[in-house]
C-alpha cells in the first residue's frame, strides 16, 4: 500500500535489521515475504502455522537486548533453546563467570569461541579444589584481549609468571579484583606496570607477599598510579607494602582498608603529605592512631569517612579532620566501646562540617549536648543512624527532635530509649520519611501502631521482638556506598563483642572479641599491650 | 528549536499502510528518530514510517504520549506500563520492531523486560513452546552445550 522504495528511504536509519532480517527470512518457508511490512507477514503466517516464532523475526540486537535482562542461569537455558539463541546469547555475553578449577583448561577454547565479547570476567575456585594455573590464565588472556574487568577468586596456582603475561594481553583492564590467590608482588606489579587504565583494585587476603622491608616486594606505583580511582585492601599481612601504590596514585578518589595488620599511621602521613584528592576513606580494624586520622585530615577534599573500630584513634585525631575536611558529608564511626571517641570529637564535626548528611554512631556515647549540636548545626543531615549506645536514650531523641529539620531516615538499635522517646517521632523530625528501631527494650509495639496513625506517611519498622543480639550495623540508613565487592560492616560484625555491652563484667570477653582478629598473629603482643596501657584512662575521657 | 508543550506544534506521521496520524511534537520527539528528523528541519511533510503500520503507531504513540506527560508520576507510569504490556506476541513483536526503528530506548526496554519475564525461570522445553521455536540442534549437540554450560557460575 504505502509502501514503496522511496519512502522508506525517507528515513535515514540504519538498516541493520533490515540486512539481519532479509539473511533469515529465506531460511523461512515463506521466503517471499518482503521483509518490511510487518503487518503482511503476520497475516500470511497466520496461515501457516498456528502462531509464528516471533522471536525469529527480529533483529539479533533486539535478542540480545532481551538476554541482557536475564540472570546467568536464564541465559543458560536461553542457550539450550535453538542454534540462533546459542549464537545470539554467546555473541553478546559481556559478563561471565567461571568455575577456574583446573580442569576447565580443554574446555577453554570451545567456551570463549563461544563467549566471544566477554569483558567481565570473573574466575572462581572453591577452597577444596585445584584451581587454574598460569596456562589457563594466559590462554585467557589471548582470547580476551579486551577484557575490562577480571575477578580472581581462590585461583591458588596462579604466579607471578601467569600474572604478569596477563597482564601484558589485557591491558586494557580497568578493574582488577583479587582474592585469596598466592601471587606476590612481581605479579602485581606486572599488573600495574601494563594496564595503564586501570581504575579499582581490590585485593583481598594475597598470600604472595612477603617482606616488605625489600624493595622488590614494593608494589607500585606503576602505570597505573596515573589512573587509579578507588583501592581497596582487606585482611593483608604486608598491606604496607602497596604504600608506593597508594602515595603515588594521584588521582586516587577512594581509599578502603579493612583488617590489614600492622601499623598504618606512617601511609597515611605518607598520603597526607602529598597533595590528595581522597574523597572517600574507610579505615576498619587497623592499627592507626591519632597520627594517621590527623594526617587525613590533609585531604580537603575529604566527604565520605569511615572509622570502623579503629580503637587508637580518639576525639583528637577526629577533631583535626572536622577542622580541616569541611566538605564531609558521610561519617561513620564505630567506637567499638571504647570511648575514646565521644562529645568533644562529635562536637568539632557539628562546628565545623555543615554539609553532612549522613551519620552513623556505633558503639559511641555521646551525651544530649553534642547530639543537640549536630542537630542544630547540620541543617542538611538526611540519614541518622544511633546504635548501640548506651548514652542515647529518651532524652537524647527528645532533645534533637525539633531541630533535625532535614532528618529523612532515623535508624535507632540497641540503645536504652522507651515509648516516651518514641512519641518525639509524632511531633519531631518534620521530614522523616523512614524510621527503624530494632533491639530497643524500651520500646513496645503500641508506639508503632500509634505513631502509624499519627504520621501516615512515615514508614515505621520496629522490632520488638526479643533480640538479645546486636547487629550493629549501620546498613539501614541507605546510600553507604559499599563498593559491592566488600559485606557492609554488619557482616564482620561479631556478636561475643554486642553481648558485652550489657554488663560491664563482660569485659573479658570484649577483650577478646575485638582482638580476635589480631591474636593469633605475631604482632598481637605489640597491638595488645598498647590498647591495654590506655585502656585505664579510656573511660574517664567522656 | 524549542521543544518544551506550550509550543508544541503538530506533526504528521504516516504510517506503512498509508494511515495519518496528527501527533503533538513534543510527544513524538520521543522517537529519536523523529527528533533527528525535526533537529534538521525535515519534520514539515508527513513523515513516512515504512516499517511501521497504522495499528502500531498507535499503540507507540499512547506510550509517547504518557511518557511526555510531565504529570505523570513515576508509580503512575509503571502501572500504566504493566498494562500497556499486557498484550499478545504478535503485538509484542511489532513493539519491539517499532521502537527499535523508531528509536525509543524506554519503550524498546519495557518491551524486552517484558519478554525476559516470559523466559525467566523456564527450562528451554518451555521456552520453545510458549514462543513456539522449533529445536534444530542434535542431541550431541545439547549435549555439549550442557557440558559446557555446567562451567558457568548461575
Amino acid at each position: 500500500m504505502g509502501q514503496s522504495s522511496s519512502t522508506a528511504a525517507a528515513l535515514p536509519v540504519s538498516n541493520r535489521r533490515e540486512t539481519s532480517l532479509s539473511r533469515r527470512f529465506p531460511t523461512k518457508s515463506t521466503a517471499t515475504i518482503y521483509p518490511m511490512q510487518p503487518d503482511e507477514e503476520g497475516e500470511v503466517y497466520e496461515n501457516v502455522v498456528e502462531c509464528p516464532d516471533f522471536t525469529s523475526f527480529i533483529p539479533d540486537e533486539c535478542l540480545a537486548c532481551i538476554f541482557q535482562l536475564l540472570n546467568s542461569g536464564d541465559r543458560k537455558r536461553c542457550s539450550l533453546v535453538c542454534r540462533r539463541w546459542f549464537g545470539v546469547e554467546g555473541q553478546s555475553r559481556q559478563r561471565l563467570s567461571l568455575n577456574a578449577q583446573s580442569e576447565i583448561l580443554p574446555q577453554l577454547p570451545s567456551l570463549f569461541s563461544r563467549f566471544d565479547s566477554v569483558t567481565k570476567l570473573a574466575l572462581r575456585c572453591d577452597r577444596s579444589s585445584v584451581s587454574i594455573d598460569d596456562d589457563s590464565l594466559i590462554l585467557i588472556s589471548i582470547r580476551c584481549s579486551n577484557l575490562i574487568r577480571l575477578k580472581l577468586r581462590g585461583c591458588r596456582e596462579l604466579t607471578d609468571v601467569g600474572m604478569a603475561t596477563f597482564a601484558k594481553n589485557c591491558k586494557g583492564l580497568k578493574k582488577f579484583s583479587c582474592g585469596s590467590c598466592t601471587f606476590g608482588a612481581k605479579g602485581m606489579n606486572a599488573v600495574l606496570d601494563h594496564c595503564s587504565s586501570l581504575e579499582e583494585l581490590s585485593v583481598k587476603r594475597l598470600r604472595g607477599i612477603n617482606d616488605i622491608t625489600t624493595a622488590a616486594e614494593q608494589i607500585g606505583p606503576g602505570v597505573a598510579a596515573a589512573s587509579l580511582k578507588t583501592i581497596s585492601l582487606k585482611e593483608l599481612y604486608n598491606g604496607q607494602s602497596f604504600g608506593p601504590l597508594i602515595i603515588g596514585s594521584k588521582k586516587l578518589k577512594t581509599l578502603k582498608l579493612f583488617r590489614c595488620l600492622g601499623d598504618w599511621d606512617k601511609v597515611l602521613e605518607m598520603i597526607g603529605n602529598g597533595n590528595s584528592n581522597l574523597v572517600e576513606v574507610h579505615l576498619e580494624r587497623l592499627q592507626v592512631s591519632d597520627v594517621g586520622l590527623s594526617a587525613l585530615s590533609n585531604c580537603s577534599e575529604l566527604e565520605i569517612l569511615h572509622i570502623v573500630r579503629t580503637p587508637e584513634c580518639t576525639n583528637l585525631g577526629l577533631v583535626s579532620v572536622a577542622e580541616h575536611c569541611k566538605l564531609l558529608r558521610k561519617l561513620h564511626i564505630d567506637g567499638w566501646r571504647t570511648n575514646r571517641i565521644g562529645d568533644d570529637g562529635l562536637m568539632a564535626v557539628a562546628k565545623h562540617c555543615p554539609n553532612l548528611q549522613e551519620l552513623v554512631l556505633i558503639g559511641v556515647n555521646p551525651t544530649s549536648s553534642s547530639l543537640t549540636e549536630l542537630a542544630s548545626r547540620c541543617r542538611h543531615l538526611e540519614r541518622l543512624a544511633l546504635c548501640g549506645s548506651e548514652t542515647i536514650g529518651d532524652a537524647a531523641i527528645l532533645s534533637i527532635a525539633a531541630k533535625c529539620a532535614a532528618l529523612r531516615k532515623l535508624c535507632i538499635k540497641g540503645c536504652p530509649i522507651t515509648d516516651d522517646g518514641m512519641e518525639a517521632l509524632a511531633w519531631g523530625f518534620p521530614n522523616l520519611v523512614k524510621v527503624k528501631v530494632k533491639k530497643c527494650r524500651g520500646v513496645t509495639g503500641e508506639v508503632a501502631d500509634s505513631l502509624r496513625s499519627s504520621r501516615g506517611s512515615l514508614i515505621v519498622n520496629l522490632d520488638v521482638g526479643e533480640g538479645e543480639l546486636l547487629d550493629a550495623s549501620g546498613s539501614d540508613v541507605g546510600a553507604q556506598e559499599n563498593g559491592g565487592e566488600f559485606p557492609p560492616p554488619s557482616v564482620i560484625t561479631e556478636v561475643s563483642d554486642a553481648d558485652a555491652s550489657s554488663s560491664s563484667n563482660g569485659r573479658a570477653a570484649l577483650f577478646k572479641g575485638k582482638f580476635g582478629f589480631f591474636a593469633g598473629r605475631s604482632l598481637v603482643a605489640c597491638t595488645f599491650r598498647r590498647w591495654a596501657s590506655s585502656n585505664s584512662s579510656s573511660n574517664s575521657n567522656s | 528549536m524549542s521543544l518544551s508543550p506550550s509550543t508544541s506544534k503538530m506533526l504528521s506521521l504516516k504510517s506503512s499502510d498509508g494511515k495519518v496520524l496528527e501527533v503533538e511534537e513534543h510527544v513524538a520527539v520521543l522517537c529519536e528518530t523523529i527528533k533527528s528528523l525535526v533537529e534538521d528541519g525535515c519534520a514539515d511533510s508527513p513523515i513516512p514510517l515504512a516499517n511501521v503500520d497504522g495499528a502500531t503507531l498507535g499503540n507507540v504513540m499512547e506510550w509517547c504520549k504518557k511518557h511526555a506527560d510531565q504529570k505523570a508520576s513515576a508509580d503512575d507510569l509503571e502501572d500504566w506500563d504493566a498494562e500497556f504490556v499486557e498484550r499478545d506476541q504478535g503485538e509484542l513483536y511489532h513493539l519491539i520492531m517499532a521502537a527499535n526503528y523508531l528509536n525509543i530506548k524506554g519503550l524498546l526496554d519495557l518491551i524486552c523486560q517484558k519478554v525476559a519475564d516470559m523466559i525467566k525461570g523456564k527450562h528451554p522445553e518451555k521456552i520453545r513452546e510458549i514462543f513456539n521455536i522449533e529445536n534444530d540442534f542434535t542431541p550431541e549437540q545439547q549435549e555439549q552445550i550442557r557440558k559446557d554450560n555446567s562451567w558457568a557460575f548461575e
